[in-house]
């Protein structure tokens, strides 16, 4: 009788059972505004848009009005039109701030708090601060959800829960290359990250998805990996091994995701993670800034920052509710495919196109489409989505081994034959070419002869290596075979070049003071510098130096980093000496270069002599 | 008995850089304490004149003012010194410290046509020596990923 690994199950599993038993527990931070909800609940609650190419929004189904069977009828429209829906109407004023005491009242009565604790700023220097500022004010240019729908919002999902409170997943399953992938599609009404969470970006509407791959083998299904849409993470670096409990949080052999608050992003270990914005800067800054840090770094023997990425916390603590098996909330599962209406005939936005020319805060499409209607990556391609494209299952591992194996073998076999057949021919070339010497008239052929025998030695080296290359190749492939045969795998994270880890509290060194400090001292420093432009417009420029000077030292004092940024400073105003000293001495320091130099070359000659 | 054998940390040259311009530049200041000196002729013939006058200082006073802080400069350059050949943690942050003023004294004096390129050189050379990643590593200075594991632990 075969042994079953862990967690297998047969063969026979319908695809939804196969769902329900490997379905992912997903654990919230506390805070929390939206969870996995029904999509035809929220179409009902939506309005239908188009956005037209010359600008102009056109309302096609009010709210209240619309459902899947409306939402999916063909629309002919011309290049450029955005159908989007719109889950918060325009709020005025007075709407606006009824909206935000609601949201108030309703936070107080559900006890629903959200503590940001080490805050955000202070996790960045005061450039990465100046950043910042640029970006928040860059949402006045930018389109963006406005600062009311997100309360809204909350409100609206809050009734739509007490009418029933239903936790879903669009479950997917796909069998592609020897794997059946089981994905695991989320649907939030909105993204609350930066109304709720100091983060980048607020939209209506998110899609966020998990996916396990299992492998069949003789009468049973077994899990072997999972992956988690998450920022910034892209193929191999999604996926962990399921037997990797380092990385893996399990409850009843159901995988943990600690989702981002308001940002929905999934995280394998719980934590604050540190999501970092690089806004586009223009060519020329990041050429200089790349030559300034390599000059930074190699020759001043600084440690590597980059300036220009505002820090931003994507907080995945697991502290809130927990939504699976035998948690809280359980989940209610729905089967999609490309069958499925919704999914397919759809190609527009699920919430507010907020023309964000970023994207950041314009809704995300379905599960089946980017944002431009183009057939969204991880829908056609699930390994590819995990970089498991190029991974075979692993009992298709052996056979695949085992055929490559032979492949080489069967090579071996022909370059034994080969070798000394081309090996006798060259040194045949060899002779024939010796026995030409000496014979001026035979100075052509001779030419024409070496030639060859140049081209045959070649082909004979080449031929050895490969012979050489192919014996280590061997060797690895039994190694592999053996190890495989005998049930060993290897490093469970071998795979990974960037792994995404919570960030650790030794390197959050900073108090309230720290975090005020951080909060307010931009403000602070631009009304000192519009102080200074009033009362004493003579000596701004040495004013500024000083004042700046002052904010900087202060801001290294507050964030425990006083050396490291005295170091810094110095090493800058060495620099400007530096520079000042070739221009005076320019012929000097080259004669003193010269000078050390012999004198380290004589230095090394007499200690090699005398060794 | 058995002789103890005195453990020797290898120094790295960049600290025998760092110590030799202290060094140049302690020669250079004791040059700045008895220069004025000679030149007022207080070594060779003492203090003859009053030091103040309506508790403001006279030229005598000022050149013995003069002198005494460079002396005192002097030897608390010394005291680093031995300090930092010891690889006292708080001589590289006095010595940064000291020598970034020091290069914003100079640099601001250059700009104001008062160079003085020989104290300005070897604060380049104390300066980036100091930086090294090396240095900054035996002072306890710089701290890497790793050992922000160890703290975690």
């Amino acid at each position: 009788m075969t042994k079953w690994p862990n967690d297998a199950m047969p063969a026979s599993t319908s695809d939804l059972d196969l769902l329900r038993r490997y379905e992912p527990i997903i654990s919230f931070t506390k805070g929390e505004q939206f969870y996995p909800s029904d999509v035809e609940r929220y179409v009902q609650e939506c309005s239908l848009w188009s956005h037209h190419p010359d600008g102009h929004d056109e309302l096609i189904i009010r709210e209240g009005q619309l459902s899947i069977e409306r939402l999916i009828e063909q629309r002919p429209a011309p290049f450029g039109t955005v159908y989007y829906l719109r889950f918060i109407e325009p709020l005025s004023l007075a709407a606006a701030a009824e909206v935000l005491n609601d949201q108030a009242r309703l936070r107080q009565r559900t006890k629903n708090y959200f503590h940001a604790g080490l805050g955000r700023l202070a996790r960045g220097g005061l450039l990465p601060r100046v950043l910042d500022a640029l970006f928040t004010i860059s949402f006045l240019l930018r389109g963006r959800v406005p600062a009311a729908s997100a309360a809204a919002a909350e409100l609206d999902y809050f009734h739509l829960r007490a009418q029933k409170d239903e936790f879903i997943y669009y479950g997917r399953v796909v069998r592609q290359n020897g794997w059946i992938v089981l994905q695991y599609w989320y649907f939030y009404c909105y993204n609350s990250w930066r109304s709720g969470f100091n983060g980048v970006n607020d939209h209506e509407a998110d899609w966020e998805m998990a996916a396990i791959y299992l492998y069949e083998e003789n009468d049973y299904v077994a899990p072997e990996w999972v992956a988690y849409a998450s920022h910034d993470f892209h193929g191999d670096d999604l996926r962990r091994r399921w037997d990797d409990t380092e990385q893996l949080d399990f409850d009843h052999g159901h995988p943990i995701i600690y989702s981002g608050a308001g940002s929905h992003a999934s995280y394998f270990r719980p934590g604050e993670y540190q999501a970092e914005a690089n806004p586009d800067m223009p060519w020329w800054v990041r050429r200089v800034s790349k030559v300034w840090n390599k000059l930074w770094i190699d020759a001043l023997g600084q440690q590597k920052n980059d300036p220009f990425r505002i820090p931003f916390v994507d907080f995945a603590r697991g502290d809130g509710l927990s939504v699976g098996h035998g948690q809280p909330k359980a989940w209610t599962p729905e089967m999609i495919d490309e069958s499925t209406p919704w999914v397919s005939q759809y190609r527009g936005l699920w919430g507010l196109f907020a023309r964000d020319p970023v994207s950041g805060e314009n809704a995300p499409a379905g599960p089946m489409y980017n944002r431009d209607g183009s057939p969204r990556g991880a829908w056609y391609d699930p390994l590819g989505f995990a970089g498991l494209d190029k991974v075979p299952p692993p009992p298709a591992a052996l056979s695949l081994l085992d055929e490559n194996a032979k492949e080489i073998q069967e090579r071996q076999q022909q370059l034994d034959e080969l070798i000394p057949q081309k090996a006798a021919d060259l040194q045949g070339l060899g002779m024939k070419l010796r026995g030409m010497e000496g014979s001026p008239h035979l100075a052509k052929q001779h030419a024409l002869l070496e030639k060859r025998l140049n081209a045959l030695g070649d082909e004979v080296r080449n031929l050895r290596r490969e012979q050489s290359e192919n014996i280590a190749l061997l060797h690895g492939l039994t190694e592999e075979k053996k190890r495989l045969s005998q049930g060993i795998k290897d490093d469970p994270r071998a795979h990974i070049a960037h792994i995404a880890m919570p960030v650790k509290m030794a390197q959050l060194r900073f108090d309230r003071v720290g975090q005020a400090w951080a909060a307010f001292s931009l403000s602070l420093l631009l009304f000192g510098i519009v102080a200074l432009m009033l009362l004493d417009p003579g000596h701004l420029l040495a004013e500024l130096t000083i004042v700046t000077l002052v904010f900087i030292t202060l801001e290294a004092f507050l964030r425990g980093a006083f050396v490291q940024t005295l170091g810094r400073i110095t090493a800058l105003l060495a620099m400007v000496s530096s520079i000042i000293l070739v221009l005076h001495f320019g012929f000097w320091v080259i004669v003193g270069g010269l000078l050390a130099m012999a004198l380290f070359l004589l230095l090394q000659r007499m200690r090699e002599m005398s060794g | 008995m058995q002789k103890r054998k005195k453990k020797w940390t290898k120094r790295p040259p960049a600290l025998t850089i760092v110590a030799l311009s202290i060094g140049l530049l302690f020669l250079i200041r004791l040059y700045q304490v008895i220069d004025p000196l000679m030149h007022s002729g207080i070594l060779q013939n003492g203090v003859t004149g009053p030091l103040m006058v309506d508790s403001h200082l006279t030229p005598l006073g000022e050149t013995m003012f003069t002198s005494i802080s460079y002396l005192l400069l002097s030897l608390a350059g010394l005291v680093v010194l031995v300090a930092f050949l010891r690889m006292q943690r708080w001589s590289w942050v006095v010595l940064m410290g000291w020598t970034a003023i020091s290069l914003m004294i100079t640099l601001v004096n250059y700009f104001y046509g008062e160079p003085n390129y020989l104290v300005m050189a070897s604060n380049v050379i104390i300066a980036l020596a100091l930086n090294q990643a090396e240095v900054q590593r035996i002072f306890g200075i710089r701290i890497d990923e790793d050992d922000y594991d160890q703290m975690a632990e």
